[in-house]
This record gives structure tokens, sequence and C-alpha cells, in this order.
């Protein structure tokens, strides 16, 4: 019992908190314990949790991709352009997603194969994949998207949302994918340690533009969740939404640095950031409210326990040390290691 | 999560997965659950609450709109929410409309961000009984029951370009900001606006430039396109914005490069972030509307709905008191109507 | 033996120092050949690019950008990011003018809250990264959310008018010294005094030495903490006073005032060739960043481009740079790689 508990402290402390946070939220609101309610504002997440599952795997390799919903954007206009041009759905969806997985694909590569900083380039892709969604999109935005794309935003199995169930098995997909393939011990592999990885014979740059085509496959489906629960698409679409996904996957225990962390924390963090706000809007608190509880949540969720530990004079592992970042500038870039190699 | 290795189990597993998906396939349905929840109808209890959602609910514009909307609810002794969240987020705005729906309001009054995409919150609040009546920025037209439209959008080009011309009498080039390319309302002011300057007489000293730049209500970004626009038409007597953000940011701009005479600024704007402009005179004219009388008109109508004393259909009238009498137009369009000019004449009278 | 010793340490010595010298240069000058390269594409597609005026509107585009980037390298130097300057710009930019519109006694006093606010708000920055060792982007985006809602709660939607500000701030805005506009001068201000701290102090070299190689500096006895709390307050200090200029330029401030303006900010850094790794890069460069950003949203408009191809343009432009900039130091490396070897050899 007590190295479950060990073992699973962060999930654990999360529950905790969703605990927490849903007796708070009922307090605040009689509205807030009715379960079709909740599955119903749960909707409106399931945007959010697609991105950040498709971000884990980039975190756990210790890199970052802020591009996440520009690539959502242009999913979601090309569906909708498809839509509109009578594409049936089961042809359009595999190719839009083949899309947005090659849009994270190019990012997987300038990151891995040049060796570029995934935060300068997701940066870069940021703002020019936005540029394209808007062009695609044009002036208006895409409208009169046939009921054939919008069914996921409107199917229930018994009271539960389609789009829910979506989250639920996508996450076990991510939790399966990182437990139980070599994808997944490669990526922890790399996010502690990236050159010994290297050396130890791993596909470091393979297993990061899959990690990337991965993420960027999840923002395409999550292009068409837009499409069904807005039955629209325009350039806009996710704008500035990072934030939020970034906190739900740091909030889930995943080390921004790489190398650890679990889908569990991810999926329980989104359930907990989901009460909090559904609470809070129930119950009409002002917006302004809302942002400063989330940064709140953020800050003390992680300054409390290293605060804690610094009390308890376990100074040095606190130390802001960044071993071996993950491909540092002075680690040869690939390139220079396959001439290496010869 | 999942420790057993690879191999083990894995004909349980695939069982697991084919059963879980025949279940889910089988008890698929596209009609929303109900939720437990006491139904709203027409009655007493009803005409109890009205929630008004602005765009975001930190802009000043807005936060006047509440003012007139609070005070309409206080006449009609019903109980008022201001809902929203302080981003321009259509997310959130979704996010804060699919919550308020549980809450069983009489009606909501909203200005949306995207049209479309509050729709199908929007649609799903009339199917619980719940009306809906947009101000400001409308949405799709079946999601709503009424749109209480400041100025009809050819009254608002119009208006903007009679400021325009008490600014530059002469006339000139003129070019245009938007808020965003999706904003219905922009959009349409830009495109009647180009229309009239291109066959209406009375417009016929103003010429524009054809391409629109689009500032996000971003008073800094407003700033750099109007800078940059000076530079790219030496010629330019004139910069027209829709946005209460980016006229008066453009203004500022214009003065901050000394061109203040020379370009002029013009649009709507609330009172009190041009005062100083009207005052010292780099500006003759900005132009808007009642915020407050427009959010106390919205208000009354949605509580006028709610309360079964009116229904959504064309020519039925709208007694707001006050604030005037009101005709439905088509589509369940309510046209206010009232443009206000500010001049240096009459700026000091207004107190928001 | 102990001679030739000492003339080889002393030669590998003044090589790296050199060679370090020579990166940052080579550095430097991409983001400047990148901004030749804009200017001379744009100057061929619109005749009124290459202009004084339209120059100086570009520099006055970029001056509080400039400023904003010139803190922001401080933070990057030492390895971490600020996404909170947006944030610490409106904050100081509503609250402080709030306060001088209601109490205009303040005066030039104005300048020294901005200061003590910028430095109290950097300093928490500092203390969740360098004290609690919270990672940097998680830290300052909680931090982000924490100002922003501050503002937000203490605005209650009110705009602070144009008129509320102190005259005398709203005529810096607008003043014109020598033909260029005051601002230009003010970032011109900063970028040289941060430019001078980072070269020429001690602390400014243990930033770099600290950013290069954060192991390394905890053997050599250098303390992250100050290191990185001085970087985190100095970025706040000066964020906050960018955030008055820009509430002197904008004139009518609410709450969102620079909402969104750190990927701005990043950007113009990143473009300037200063390593998201820390340790390299100047602060020239970051300036030099902000005017390609400037430039770039310049010519679009001069050229009537859709603004959707900005966005495009931008995100290109910084994959670019950023590519460049792997270039340089790549050669850099293995041309420092390659003396170094050959001197230890002799």
């Amino acid at each position: 019992m007590r190295q479950f508990v060990r073992r699973n402290s962060g999930e654990l402390l999360l529950v905790g908190l969703i605990v927490l946070a849903a007796v708070w939220s009922s307090s605040l609101s009689p509205y807030f314990l009715d379960p079709v309610n909740l599955l119903s504002s749960a909707t409106s997440f399931v945007i959010f949790a697609l991105m950040a599952f498709g971000l884990y795997p980039v975190v756990v390799q210790g890199e970052i991709d802020i591009s996440l919903p520009s690539t959502l954007a242009v999913g979601s206009v090309l569906l909708g352009k498809a839509s509109v041009a009578g594409v049936p759905l089961a042809l359009a969806l595999p190719l839009v997603l083949a899309v947005c997985a090659g849009l994270g694909a190019l990012n997987g590569y300038l990151v891995a194969a040049v060796g570029l900083p995934s935060l300068a380039v997701t940066l870069g892709t940021l703002g020019a994949y936005r540029g394209v969604a808007y062009i695609i999109a044009g002036d208006a935005g895409v409208v009169g998207i046939t009921p054939e794309y919008t069914a996921l935003g409107s199917t229930w199995i018994g009271i539960v949302p389609v789009s829910i169930v979506l989250v639920l098995a996508v996450a076990a997909g991510f939790a399966l994918l990182m437990s139980a393939t070599s994808f997944g011990r490669y990526s922890f592999a790399i996010g502690n340690n990236a050159a010994a990885s290297r050396m130890g014979a791993v596909p470091v740059v393979r297993t990061r533009v899959v990690a990337y085509s991965l993420a960027g496959a999840m923002s395409g489906l999550a292009g068409l969740v837009w499409v069904a629960q807005y039955q629209s698409a325009r350039g806009d679409n996710a704008d500035g939404a990072i934030l939020f996904v970034l906190t739900a996957v740091v909030l889930g225990g995943v080390s921004i640095k790489g190398g650890s962390g679990r889908v569990a924390g991810v999926l329980l963090s989104l359930i907990l950031l989901a009460t909090l706000q559904t609470g809070m809007q129930l119950a009409n608190v002002p917006g302004t409210s809302q942002t400063l509880v989330i940064g709140c949540l953020l800050v003390v969720s992680l300054g409390v326990p290293r605060a804690i530990a610094l009390f308890r004079g376990r100074r040095r592992t606190l130390a802001p040390v960044r071993t071996d970042p993950p491909h540092g500038p002075d680690d040869p870039t690939p390139a220079v290691l396959e001439k290496q190699r010869g | 999560m999942f420790p057993f290795a690879r191999h083990r189990h894995r004909r349980a597993r695939i069982a697991t997965v084919l059963a879980t998906a025949a279940l889910a396939v089988v008890g698929c349905s596209s009609t929303p659950p109900q939720a437990s929840a006491p139904p709203a109808g027409g009655g007493e209890a009803a005409n109890s609450k009205i929630f008004m959602a602005p765009k975001f609910t930190g802009l000043a514009y807005f936060e006047v709109a509440k003012e007139g909307g609070e005070k309409a609810a206080q006449d009609l002794g019903i109980d008022f929410q201001y809902i929203g969240s302080d981003k321009p987020d259509a997310t959130a705005q979704i996010a804060t409309l699919t919550n308020a729906i549980p809450q069983r309001p009489a009606a909501l009054v909203v200005s949306a961000i995207d049209g479309d995409a509050v729709a199908p919150a929007l649609r799903q609040a009339r199917q619980q009984g719940i009306k809906v009546v947009t101000y400001d920025a409308d949405a799709a037209v079946d999601s709503r029951d009424l749109f209480v439209n400041q100025l009809s959008y050819e009254l608002a080009a119009s208006t903007m370009l009679d400021a325009a011309l008490m600014n530059s009498p002469q006339g000139g080039k003129a070019a245009f900001i938007s808020a965003s390319p999706t904003a219905p309302n922009h959009t349409a002011h830009v495109r009647i606006m180009k229309q009239l300057i291109d066959t209406d007489p009375k417009y016929s000293s103003l010429s524009y430039v054809d391409t629109v730049q689009y500032a996000g209500d971003d008073a800094q970004k407003s700033q750099e396109i109007a800078l940059n626009l000076m530079q790219a038409n030496p010629d330019l007597k004139l910069i027209i914005s829709s946005s209460a953000v980016s006229a008066p940011a453009a203004e500022q701009a214009i003065v901050n490069a000394g061109k203040s005479g020379q370009v002029f600024a013009t649009g709507f704007a609330l009172p009190s972030s041009v005062r100083d402009f009207i005052k010292n005179g780099n500006s003759a004219a900005f132009a808007l509307w009642d915020p407050a009388e427009l959010g106390y008109v919205a208000t009354t109508a949605a509580s006028q709905l709610a309360a079964g004393k009116i229904t959504a259909a064309e020519g039925q009238e709208i007694d707001a008191g006050a604030a005037g009498k009101y005709t439905v137009g088509k589509d369940g369009e309510v046209q206010y109507n009232k443009p206000l000019m500010f001049t240096k004449d009459n700026i000091d009278s207004f107190s928001y | 033996m102990s001679a030739s010793m000492t003339r080889a340490t002393e030669t590998t010595r003044r090589l790296r120092q050199a060679s370090g010298a020579t990166a940052l240069r080579l550095r430097f000058l991409g983001v400047v050949l990148f901004l030749v390269l804009l200017g001379v594409v744009f100057t061929a597609l619109s005749p009124r690019f290459l202009t004084i005026d339209n120059g100086r509107s570009i520099l006055f585009s970029a001056a509080i950008l400039a400023i904003a980037a010139a803190g922001q390298t401080l933070v990057v130097l030492t390895g971490n990011l600020d996404l909170s300057v947006g944030s610490i710009m409106g904050l100081s930019a509503y609250v402080i003018y709030d306060l001088a519109g209601d109490v205009p006694a303040l005066g030039p006093w104005v300048v020294l809250l901005a200061v003590l606010v910028g430095a109290f708000l950097g300093l928490v920055n500092g203390l969740l990264v360098a004290v609690l060792g919270i990672p940097s982007i998680v830290a300052t985006l909680g931090t982000l959310a924490i100002y922003r809602g501050f503002v937000s709660v203490y605005a209650e939607a009110r705009e602070v008018t144009v008129g509320q500000l102190p005259s005398w701030i709203r005529s810096l805005a607008t003043a014109v010294w020598g033909s260029v506009p005051a601002a230009v001068w003010l970032s011109v201000l900063v970028v040289i005094l941060v430019g001078v701290v980072l070269q020429f102090t001690p602390w400014g070299r243990r930033v770099y030495a600290y950013g290069s190689n954060p192991e390394a500096a905890r053997y050599f006895g250098l303390d992250s903490r100050t290191i990185v709390t001085g970087a985190y307050v100095g970025a706040g200090v000066i964020a906050a006073l960018a955030g008055l200029l820009l509430g002197a330029q904008v004139g009518n401030i609410n709450s969102l005032l620079a909402n969104g303006i750190e990927l701005q900010v990043l950007a113009a850094v990143v473009v300037g060739g200063v390593s998201i790794w820390g340790g390299s890069g100047s602060v020239f460069g970051a300036a030099i960043g902000a005017i390609v950003l400037a430039t770039i949203n310049n010519g679009l408009v001069l050229l009537s481009i859709n603004e959707y191809y900005r966005l495009l343009f931008q995100g290109l432009a910084i994959v670019l740079a950023v590519g460049v900039d792997a270039i340089v130091q790549n050669r850099v490396r293995t041309a420092t790689r390659r003396r170094r070897i050959l001197e230890v050899g002799a």
C-alpha cells in the first residue's frame, strides 16, 4: 500500500485536489453536481485535452511545441472547406490528419535533424501555420458545415458525449504508447539524457520526428472536434490556447525538462482544471478572478513542494541545474554525427 | 499505469476493447440528455433573472452597456448577472454560455465574439426555453431570437463617413482599420463605406485604400498600423475604424507622429477616450451611440420576450420606457439607430 | 617546462577570448545581414520604403519592443525565459498611470514607482525560478496569469484615459530630439546600458558564464541565485519602464495593454541571435531583432499585402533567423575546436 502511494504520489495529490475543487465548486453553485451539466461543460475542454496529450510525448523528450493551436486551426479550416466542398468525412479526415502530422513532422525535422532549439522553431511555426490557416480560411471563415462533420459534437452514448469518450480513448492510447512500446522507452531515454541515448543507439531523430508528427495529428483531430462542436472554422481558432495546454501538461506532473511524467497525471490535471473552471463559471465568478485562480494554482502546485523540500534542507537537489539539455549548443548536431559515423 | 509486458494478456485486452466499442456504438444517440434540474418555462419564476454576456468583461464600452442593463433590470424588478471571461477568447465565451444554461436564466443577452461558434450553445439554450437576444455583435440568425443592432450597417457606415467629412471637409484618401476579418459588423461597415464612397455624391470627395488592416482591438497594434499607413500613403487624410479601441489609438498615433491636422482618425469611440483629442482640436468628430441605452433596450427586450409580452415576429413593438419604442424588423433585427456625434460642442455632456 | 606551459595557457586564453568575441560578432552579423536583406527586398518592391521618414517610423515602432527585448535578453542569457513581460508592462502602465491620475503631485516620481513595481514583480519571478527551482517557462506562465489577473481585478474594466496621464510624459512620448523621436533615443539608451552592464561589469560576465554552463559555473563558485534573480529583477524593471512608455504612446489604457506581447519579445530576441539555451548572444542583436520585426510589419503595409501573410512571413523569418544562427554557431564551434587542438598539440 505504501509503495502504491509513493509511486503514485503525484497523481494521488491531483485526485485529492480534484475532490477539494469539486467540493468547493458545488458549494459555489447548486448546479455543479448534475452529471449531465458536468459532462456538457467538460466538452469545452476536449480540444485542450487532445492537444495536451499530443504535447505530452514531446515534453517527455525534453522539447516543446507551442505551434499546436495553429496546427489545429489549419486542420479545422481544411475540414471546413472539405465539408463545404462535399467531400465525405471518411476521405477528408485521414487526409487532413496526414497534413497536420506533416506540419508537426516539419517541426520535428527542424528540431531533431537540423538541431534548432524547439522553442524558437515552434515560435516561428506558430505564426507561420496560423498565417496559413488564415489564408486558407479567407476573410469570413467557413460556415455551412455539413451534419456529417458535426456529428461528433452532437452524439451521446447514454449521457456521455462522444467527444469525452474520444478523450478517454486517446488518453488510454497514449498511456499504452508510452509504457508498452519502444517509442515510449526511447522518449523517456531521450528526455533523461539525449547524448547518452544517441550513443546507446536510440534512434533520436526518428523518435523526435514521430513525437512531433503525433502532436500535429492530435491537433488535427482537435480541429475536427472544433468543427464538430462549433460548426464553423476560422483562421483564429484556438489562438492563444497553448498557455492552457501547457498549464495542463505541467500541472499533471510532467517535467518540462523531460524524462518523466504520466498520461494519468495529464488527464487528472485536465479534470482538475475543468472542475475549477466549470465551478467558477457556474457561480458566475468574474473572469478576472478565474485567471488569477488558475495562475495561482500553477505556481502553488509547483512551488509548495519545492519550498517544503527547501526548508527541510534538501537544497542540493533543488538547484536549477540544467544537466545536459536534451540537445544543448555543444552537442554535435545529428548531421555532424552522421558524418563522423562515416 | 500498465505495467504488464507487451504480449501478455493481449487477447484479453483486444476482447475488452472490441466489447466496449460494440457497446458504445449500440448506445449512440444524437439527442442530448436532459439535466435533472427543473425545466424553465413561462411564468413568474422564469422572469427572475437575465444574464448579460459581453464579448469580454475588460472593455469599458461593455461596462457602460452593463450599467444600462442593470438599470433595466432594476426597473423591471428582475435579477441581473454580468458574466464572461476577461479575455477576448471565443472558446472562453462559449464555455461561459454553456455554463450559463444550467442556471436557467430567463434570457441571455449576448455580444458574440465568433457569431458562428457560439451558435450551437445558443441554440441549446433556446431549446431549453431560454430566450436569446444579441446586442452589439450578432450571432447566427437561427441561434437567437432578437438582435438589437446599435446602428444598421448602412447607418453605421454613413455616420462614420459623416464624421470623416467633419474632420476633413475637403475629403481625401481614407484607410480602414477593423478589428478582425471575422467580425461581421466591421466587415459590413467597411463594405458599405466603400460602396457609399463609390456611389454616393455626398461622399464623392473621399477615396479609399482598398486593403483593410486588422488590429484585433489592440491599442499598440493599431498605432503601429496607423504609422505604417501614413508611411505607405503620403496623401492619406483619414483613418477610419469601427473599433472603439483602434479609432482613438490611431488618433494618438497621429498626434505622436506630429501629423495632427494633416491626418485625422475617426470612427466609433467612447467619448471619454477621445475627449482630449476633441478639446485640443486634433480631431473634429468621433461617433458612437449610447451603450447604456443599448444595454437597457436589449435587456428590456429580452425580459419582455421571456415574459411572453412580445414575440420575435416582424412588426412586434418593444416598449423600452424612457429609452423609446422599437419595432422588430426582418430576421429578428431591432434597429436602435440613435447615432451620436461627439464634437467640441457636446463632448463635455457625456459622462462615459 | 613551466615557461612553455605558461605561454601555452596564455595563448589559449587569448585565443578563447578572441574566438568568443568573434562568435559574438558573427552572431550579431547574422541578424544585421538579415535586416539588410529585408531592406533590399522591400526597397526593390516599394519606392517609399527607403526614405528617412519611413525609417524613423520603423525605429519608432521598434523602440518599445527593443526595450522589452533588452530586458528579456538578460533572462534568456541565463538560460531562462520571462513570459510575464507583457503582464508586467500592462500592470505597471495601468496601475501607475491610474495613481498618477488621482495624485497629480506624483510627477516625475512616476518613473521611480515603475522601477519599484518592476523590481518587485521581477523579484517574485526570480525567487520562483532561482530559489524554488521552478522551471522558468512554468513559473513565468503562472506569473503571467497572476499579474494580468491582478490588473484586471484592479481595473474593473475602467480605462485610464489619456487626460489622466502626467503631461510631461505625454510630451515625452511625442517629443522629437534632433529629428529622432524621443522614444528611439530612450530605447538606444536602454540597449546600450544593458550592453555595457553585460560586457563590462563582473555581474554581466557572470551572466554569460552561468548561461553557457551552469554546472561548471556552480563548481566555479558562482551563485546561481544572485545571477538569475538579478536578471529577472533587471528584466522586470526594464519591462515596467517599457510599459510606462507604451502607455504614454497609446494614451488610452485598458487592462489588456501589452497582452500577448511576450511572443513578439521572444521573437525579437531569438531573431536577434540570442541563444535560447543561454550563454551567448548580445543585446544589440536583440534590438536589431526588434527592428527586423518592425520592418516586416512596415514593409507589408507599404506593399498593401494581406494581414495573413504578415503572420506567415514573421514566422518564416523567425525560423530562418534561428537556422542561420545555428549554422553560424556550428562554424564557430568547429573553427575554435580545430584551433584549440592545434595549440595544445604544439
